[in-house]
């Protein structure tokens, strides 16, 4: 199946699946499992995001992520439940991070982001302890939501496991994860390739292959999922060969349904004749979500190289700012 | 039975054999080194073959350090090259490998005469190599790294050389799957090439393969050659 093939499958159990990322009763509660409510509907709006910005309006790719958007930021009461989020936990980041992926697609609520302004204003949010590489999301949140960020960019890449640029051999699924999402937060996503120093680019891909090729060997989808989204976020792409590889591979993951599980052992507890809808979503969700982001960013690809090229000259002087460490433009 | 316990036999053989080759290395001296190959322990059949099984590497002290071989080591040796030539639709491989034994052998036998008149039967193709993706590639060098010799100059070699990131590449990949032998080879082979990215951290890297694996005596022998690379000059 082409890569495309393998994205429109995905997006269509998405669509299937809708419900699933809806917000429960539990959303707003004092003890909510925010991983199952907030989180998944904030993947859901950034996925929809990216696709939306990478495919043509003429696309039905385009017209479905449109539609979820709407069905997603309806989830929020049109953004009034980020107000009432950050009253039940004032300081927490999340309600930022899941906003910032809303107003990356154009839907902003200017009354939370004049609370959120004044929370940023504290000692205490920029403080905040947590891992480096959630931090270089907070910064994109702010920057997202109007907020100046609280940090440079190059300060907190510098924390981040990839940004040390490690031995590669050292690759784990956790080491996996964070360095993902450094790119996708460098990267704002996949839209702003230049986001990536030129070192950076470099490191990924030079170890790239090895790390999706084992990735995918170990049945890890999910992972081998963002990493196809790396590589299609890069300044420069992988050799053909490699990418042509990985997809054909994935592709064997994908169920009938369109879902990709995130890890063989779902497929094993699956069985062989499973039925129509194979997973539980807690199984597939989110896999099948980075299928589609990082399908439809690597056939937004060719599209956008012709765009880059005629850009070339006029970029210059953001290049430079930004292989300095900048970050992505919003 | 009879056939796993000759494989068995074979194994332990091969196993005896590296650690001989392994504490050569070490050591400096062959004769400090244990004598599977002439101790009478292994029968003849199984010893010629535990001698396939490591290839040219089971004389890489002589090579590498310049010491000349026990006769005893070397006529098993040549039985093996001699008893067992590649058939004509042996892969690429085995083919290399008999091709590299035949030229140690010469080496070993004639150090005064250089290398051209040393040289074996007509040098065998590596285009395979070539249109091998870098999984391949590192896999068969791999196989094939009784060949990662400093100054060695063949089809293998210049291969090697023309992918030094294929290899850096198969070298993380062969780690990630605890594959500690062929990571081994692979690194014996990248501590040869110019162009592997500074990232990799091979020095690093090959600590690790020794602390994981190093109890395996083939991926120990890999990992002296390796470290012997640097300040060795091909005999």
């Amino acid at each position: 199946m082409s890569v495309a093939g393998v994205g429109e499958a995905a997006l269509d159990w998405v669509w299937a699946h809708r419900d699933g990322f809806a917000l429960g009763d539990d959303a707003l509660a004092a003890d909510g499992q925010v991983n199952r409510t907030w989180k998944p509907l904030g993947e859901l709006t950034r996925v929809c995001a990216s696709v939306s910005l990478c495919t043509p309006p003429t696309d039905a790719l385009h017209a479905r992520a449109s539609d979820l958007l709407d069905f997603a930021w309806q989830q929020t009461h049109r953004g009034e439940l980020f107000g009432l989020m950050q009253s039940l936990e004032p300081f927490a980041t999340y309600p930022l991070e899941v906003y910032a992926a809303f107003a990356s697609a154009g839907f902003r609520h200017p009354g939370y982001e004049a609370s959120a302004a004044v929370v940023a204003r504290t000692r205490g949010w920029r403080l905040t302890e947590q891992y480096p590489t959630r931090r270089l999301g907070v910064l994109e949140a702010e920057r997202h939501s109007g907020i100046q960020p609280h940090a440079p960019v190059p300060q907190a890449l510098e924390g981040t496991w990839l940004g040390g640029l490690p031995e590669p051999w050292t690759f784990e699924r956790s080491a996996g994860y964070a360095l993902t999402h450094v790119v996708f937060h460098l990267t704002d996503w996949g839209r702003a390739p230049r986001g990536v120093p030129s070192g950076l680019a470099d490191y990924l891909l030079h170890w790239l292959p090895p790390w999706l090729d084992t990735c995918l060997d170990a049945r890890m989808w999910d992972l081998s999922c963002e990493l196809l989204a790396v590589a299609a976020s890069l300044p420069r792409p992988p050799e053909p060969s490699v990418l042509d590889d990985a997809w054909r591979r994935l592709a064997t993951a994908q169920d009938s349904s369109g879902a990709v599980p995130e890890e063989g052992s779902a497929q094993d507890a699956a069985g062989p004749d499973a039925g129509p809808d194979p997973y539980a979503f807690t199984d597939c969700y989110h896999s099948t979500l980075m299928a589609v982001f990082a399908a439809s960013l690597t056939t937004a690809r060719p599209r956008h190289a012709d765009r880059a090229e005629h850009a070339e000259h006029t970029e210059h002087a953001d290049d430079a700012a930004q292989h300095a460490g900048q970050g992505a433009p919003g | 039975m009879e056939q796993s316990s000759t494989s068995a036999l074979l194994q332990g053989t091969v196993l005896d054999l590296a650690s001989d080759v392994v504490s050569a290395l070490r050591s400096g001296d062959h004769v400090r080194a244990g004598s599977t190959l002439t101790g009478g322990g292994a029968g003849e059949g199984v010893a010629r073959a535990a001698v396939r099984v490591l290839g040219a590497d089971a004389l890489l002290p002589s090579v590498l350090l310049r010491v000349p071989p026990d006769p005893g080591q070397l006529a098993v040796f040549k039985d093996a090259v001699a008893a067992h030539p590649p058939r004509d639709d042996a892969a690429p491989a085995v083919v290399w490998s008999h091709w590299a034994m035949a030229r140690t052998l010469r080496r070993v036998e004639h150090p005064l005469t250089g290398p051209d008149a040393a040289e074996p039967a007509a040098e065998p193709g590596a285009a395979w190599l070539d249109e091998a993706g870098w999984q391949t590639l590192t896999h068969q060098l791999a196989v094939l790294a009784p060949l990662a010799l400093p100054g060695e100059e063949c089809a293998v070699t210049r291969a090697a050389r023309r992918r030094p990131v294929d290899v850096a590449r198969g070298f993380v990949r062969a780690v990630r799957r605890r594959d500690w032998q062929q990571a081994a080879g692979a690194g014996r082979w990248l501590t040869l090439l110019d162009g592997v990215p500074d990232t990799l951290g091979l020095a690093a890297g090959l600590d690790f393969v020794r602390l994981m694996g190093g109890s395996d005596p083939r991926v120990a022998l890999q990992l002296e050659a390796a470290r012997l690379m640097p300040a060795a000059v091909l005999l």
